[in-house]
């Protein structure tokens, strides 16, 4: 009995043709899987400092490019021409932020953000990109709670990260 | 398999029974609650305002992806090492997977749609977000292997090597958030010191929706496990036609 | 509802991508399940 595949144009030509996608799937997700490794290594963990880390931890140094982390001061945002200015601080160190542009989502005082940028001579980061973080905590809008309230009315100093 | 003479009986039914009709007619209820109490009943979060509702779609979604994949792993252990290599477990292992892609590509998504409210941002490569598209894209490839071709057999040995592979990214995946610095924030409710960060309705909410998507995800695995026994014995009927014409063939002189 | 639109637009899109994909399985199985004997459906 023969059993050497068959040219029929009926049984072989779906079951060839069905076979090139999975192949073809298989190299795109390979490329993929590479682009996201790389992207992964290049960006995705270095570089990322804590406020009072510039200058201090390695890779952290002023004129490079950065992400850095911060809350926003109360009281310090500025908007000017499209350019919003604002203080950013971690552990009590403060760095200057200029931003061209309005950041997005919910940014506002006393909220951690981390502003991709590069710190020029005069001490400024100039931000290309601001990213709001927000916590893990979840809490009912109208809650009233009292330790909250004191927290956030009034005061000068915002109260820390969680 | 066999081969369906003209005489047999076949239905047209597909994949339903009495028990997955009452866990569709569940799991459709279990979405409406889900919409309901994520759209309506639900507060607004003091920082995030409204777009914390998102959550409750994005990380059942998440959690459920991760228990697919797992799922999937543990049917391709049992498929290979248990000595009879039930083409059962092969199949409970791709449906899984294939829902799991789904969940995870919803996960993405609302994701997307969710950071470009709180964070201002689509997309930003910190180390939650590339390792969960790894993943995603490690089980598009998964599904990629399982339709190279072979016999049943062949397909199920090489998936469940991919498989018990591709599981080992999930604890990646879910503590990316405390092994580098991240955009994204902490786990809310896994927590190692098991204290919830969330407040009663919110938290109601986000469990309304884990019980959603549990009971989705356990509809579609069944009806894709069932429409998977149908596709294979659809193959195998298909290659007993064409062995028993060529034996026909060799039988007649002159044939090849 | 602020943002309503990309809010609601997440929902839309969770389950809408679960219905086209839970359509397209079923219509899928409904077609294969003519070609298959019922003795192979050990659900029915």
């Amino acid at each position: 009995m023969d059993l050497t595949p068959r040219t029929a144009p009926e049984a072989a030509a779906p079951s060839t043709r069905r076979r090139w996608v999975p192949l073809l799937v298989l190299g795109l997700v390979v490329a993929a899987g590479g682009v996201l490794v790389a992207r992964f290594l290049t960006s995705a963990v270095d570089y990322y400092c804590n406020v009072d880390e510039i200058g201090e931890r390695a890779g952290c140094e002023k004129g490079r490019s950065l992400r850095v982390q911060g809350t926003v001061e109360d009281g310090t945002i500025e908007r000017t021409d499209g350019t919003t200015s604002f203080v950013i601080s971690f552990n009590d160190e403060e760095l200057p932020v200029r931003y061209e542009g309005e950041p997005g989502g919910i940014f506002e005082e006393c909220i951690p953000v981390v502003v991709h940028g590069r710190i020029e001579d005069d001490g400024v980061l100039r931000g290309t990109r601001v990213e709001v973080k927000h916590s893990e905590e979840y809490v009912d809008e109208n809650a009233e709670r009292l330790d909250d309230a004191v927290d956030r009315s009034g005061a000068e100093q915002c109260s820390p990260p969680a | 398999m066999s081969i369906p003479p003209d005489d047999t009986d076949i239905t047209t039914a597909g994949t339903s029974s009495a028990a997955t009709r009452l866990l569709g007619t569940l799991a459709v209820v279990g979405v409406a609650w889900l919409v309901a109490f994520g759209l309506l009943f639900s507060p607004a979060d003091r920082d995030q305002r409204e777009s914390v509702r998102i959550m409750y779609v994005h990380v059942p979604s998440a959690w459920l992806a991760y228990l697919a994949f797992i799922v999937t792993a543990g049917a391709s252990a049992l498929y290979l090492f248990r000595a009879a290599h039930s083409l059962v477990w092969d199949r409970l292992a791709g449906a899984s997977a294939e829902v799991g892609v789904v969940f995870m590509g919803i996960t993405l998504l609302t994701g997307m749609l969710w950071g470009r409210l709180s964070w201002g941002v689509f997309w930003t490569w910190d180390a939650r977000l590339t390792t969960t598209a790894f993943l995603f894209v490690t089980y598009v490839g998964y599904l990629a292997v399982r339709r190279l071709g072979g016999t049943h057999q062949q397909r199920a040995r090489r998936s469940a090597a991919v498989a018990l592979l591709g599981v080992l990214e999930i604890p990646l995946v879910h503590f990316s958030v405390r092994l580098w610095r991240n955009l994204h924030q902490e786990s809310t409710v896994a927590r190692p010191d098991g204290d919830v960060k969330m407040d009663g309705l919110m938290l109601f909410s986000l469990v309304v929706g884990l019980v959603a998507f549990t009971l989705l995800y356990v509809w579609l695995v069944i009806h894709r496990q069932r429409a998977l026994v149908l596709e294979d014995a659809a193959e195998d009927h298909g290659l007993e036609q064409a062995l028993s014409d060529r034996r026909a063939e060799a039988a007649l002189p002159g044939g090849r | 509802m602020e943002d309503a639109g990309f809010i609601i637009g997440s929902y839309v899109v969770t389950f809408g991508v679960i219905g086209a994909y839970a359509v397209a399985m079923l219509t899928r199985a409904r077609r294969l399940a003519r070609r298959v004997a019922d003795e192979d459906k050990p659900w029915t």
